[in-house]
């Protein structure tokens, strides 16, 4: 299956292509505009011109050369602002997703792999924690600890390690049932050992998979948390305050509102896309 | 039959019983042995327990299911004395399984080298040199072309004859004093099931290494072991060498299980499946067995 399509004359979207490297491309872009934000951001995202106010972008009649996507009610560059957005964007949901796919994968693996008491006590906290209404525990978390990125990140971990717990836990399961675990303890192997060369390297693309998956939605979930203004200041250029405050232009301002939710949906996209193709690509029994 | 006799067996189960939670058991009783270089069969229907014996005498018997009662001594070490540890490292040293399906006995996600080199290296302590020459040896003993290729190699990538014959290698490269041999041919189709016999019966007989050969199959049997014992709903009705058990099988199961095995040359004979009515009584007979044993239990 693989040497056919590596084999045969590429088309320019094959499947692998899509779901590797366009999201791949996408998630570069907005890396690179993350940390090279002071270099290459046209103007200060904070600086405020009434003289510039909502400014249209530059595609359209009076529109101002340097601000290619426009400006705010406030007259700040709308580009300026989602690149500087595209950090908060990616720090939280680079750390969030690692913590909460590390917490939880590891949760789900000791459930899946011990079984018994320890699987009981996990499954039960999982059942238990995913009664609750996610959003709303988000909001009462960020309203106890207070705004900030700290809390933001926080309440990603705390709201989604279950969603590792029960993926992880399950494939485990159907791991540690299989014959090569036996053959390995034959061989010699403890069992925390088979667990770890053994059987992690088979959920692995999961993982990986569920990772973007989170990368994703902690982009989403910090989006609506500064929409909500939970996140941190409402100065800070997020995609998610820009969308709130562009809300309410949205009639003589569209693009105040447009540009960064673009940029939102096309990082979640990207995220859960790559998510499934990488976990194709590092599965060398589906490849 | 204690460590005090003169000789020691390669295996000696003595009295071994296994049962689930509840209390239902899953092994009667059983004994066996076998003496160094010894090929002996383990036969019987499906669920009667052949499996169980392996993973009691191996270590990996599935959580819940638990031994009750009985001895297992490996080589005249008593298994079930030790720590687990030492069980652990008791068990990797002296036995290994060629199990029935090829396809999950190997991890999919790593390559076939070090799964055959990790336990020579992890038990044995060998160099990752004197592993890999090993590694190579055999696989070139089981007739594999390109080891190297083949160790850098997925298990997807090779096919099922090819996976049996590496774990074929796997399991003879610690040069081990016992392997179970669980079914090694019963997922494979029939042109390669020869050959696979053949080459765990040559090499058996190179390294004189003592086999528990666990199959259904009366054909095989008559083929490769010297004793055979047969096993019906977790009890051994019949242990005897294998000439003697074609000759003149004692119990009238096994009489029934030679007949119902079909022979390439006496054509003219119809096929005749064990009937179900000696099955019935014989589950009779364990029933009123396991009914003894609960009285037994609570005196
Ligand atoms: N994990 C398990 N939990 C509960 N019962 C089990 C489990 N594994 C096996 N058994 C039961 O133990 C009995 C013996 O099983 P075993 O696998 O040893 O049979 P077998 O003789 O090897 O049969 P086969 O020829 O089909 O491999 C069967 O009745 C089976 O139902
Ligand atoms: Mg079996």
């Amino acid at each position: 299956m693989a040497d056919v399509t590596t084999n045969s004359p590429r088309l320019i979207l094959t499947d692998t292509n899509f779901r590797l490297w366009l999201p791949l491309l996408w998630i570069g872009v907005i890396a690179a505009a993350a940390l090279l934000a002071p270099l290459i951001a046209p103007h200060d995202p904070l600086a405020q011109d009434l003289m510039l106010e909502r400014l249209p972008p530059f595609f359209m009649d009076g529109s101002e050369p340097g601000y290619w996507l426009g400006t705010d009610s406030l007259g700040r560059d709308v580009l300026s602002r989602i690149i500087y957005g595209a950090r908060i964007a990616l720090f939280v949901s680079l750390i969030a997703a690692t913590t909460t796919g590390i917490f939880g994968s590891a949760l789900g693996l000791i459930a899946g792999f011990y079984g018994g008491w320890a699987d009981r006590v996990i499954s039960r906290l999982v059942d238990i924690w995913m009664a609750f209404p996610p959003v709303l525990f988000a909001v009462l978390l960020v309203a106890v600890m207070g705004t900030g990125l700290g809390s933001v990140i926080a309440a990603i971990a705390l709201i989604d390690w279950t969603r590792f717990a029960r993926v992880i836990r399950a494939e485990t399961m159907v791991q540690a049932r299989m014959d090569y675990v036996d053959s390995a303890r034959i061989g010699g192997a403890r069992r925390a050992a088979t667990l770890v060369s053994e059987i992690l390297p088979n959920v692995m693309p999961s993982i990986i998979a569920l990772l973007m998956l989170e990368m994703g939605i902690a982009v989403i979930v910090e989006a609506i948390l500064s929409f909500v203004n939970l996140s941190i200041s409402s100065d800070d250029p997020t995609w998610g305050s820009m969308i709130a405050e562009g809300r309410g232009a949205i009639h003589f301002a569209w693009w105040v509102l447009l540009f960064p939710l673009i940029a939102l949906f096309m990082t979640v996209l990207s995220f859960s896309t790559l998510g499934e193709g990488l976990k194709q690509r590092f599965d060398p029994v589906l490849k | 039959m204690t460590s005090t006799t003169a000789h020691t067996h390669t295996l000696d189960i003595i009295n071994l019983n296994i049962a689930l939670p509840r209390g239902q058991r899953l092994l009667r009783n059983v004994s066996l042995q076998l003496e160094p270089g010894e090929v002996r069969a383990l036969v019987g229907e499906s669920g009667a327990g052949k499996s169980m014996i392996g993973k009691a005498v191996l270590g990996i018997l599935p959580h819940k299911i638990k031994m009750t009662e009985g001895e297992i001594l490996l080589e005249g070490a008593h298994l079930n004395a030790m720590t687990p540890a030492t069980r652990r490292r008791t068990v990797a040293k002296m036995s290994a399984l060629i199990p029935q399906d090829p396809l999950t006995a190997l991890n999919p996600v790593r390559k076939i080298g070090p799964q055959i080199t990790d336990p020579l290296i992890r038990i044995h302590g060998w160099s990752h040199q004197r592993a890999l020459a090993r590694a190579r040896e055999l696989l070139d003993r089981v007739h594999i072309r390109a080891p190297d290729r083949v160790m850098h190699s997925y298990p997807h990538e090779l096919s099922g004859g090819m996976r049996q014959r590496i774990l074929i290698a796997a399991a003879f490269a610690p040069s081990p004093r016992l392997i179970v041999a669980d079914e090694p041919t019963t997922a494979l189709d029939v042109t390669v099931q020869k050959q696979i016999l053949r080459l765990i019966r040559e090499l058996q007989r190179e390294t004189g290494t003592a086999v528990l050969f666990v199959t259904h199959d009366m054909g095989v049997v008559a083929k490769i072991s010297q004793k055979v014992t047969v096993l019906f709903a977790g009890r051994v009705i019949e242990d005897a060498a294998t000439h003697t058990v074609f000759e003149n099988p004692a119990h009238p199961y096994t009489q029934a299980l030679i007949a119902a095995t079909p022979t390439p040359n006496v054509s003219a004979r119809p096929f005749q499946p064990v009937p179900s009515a000696l099955i019935a009584e014989l589950h009779r007979d364990t029933v009123a067995a396991d009914a003894l044993f609960a009285q037994r239990g609570r005196r």
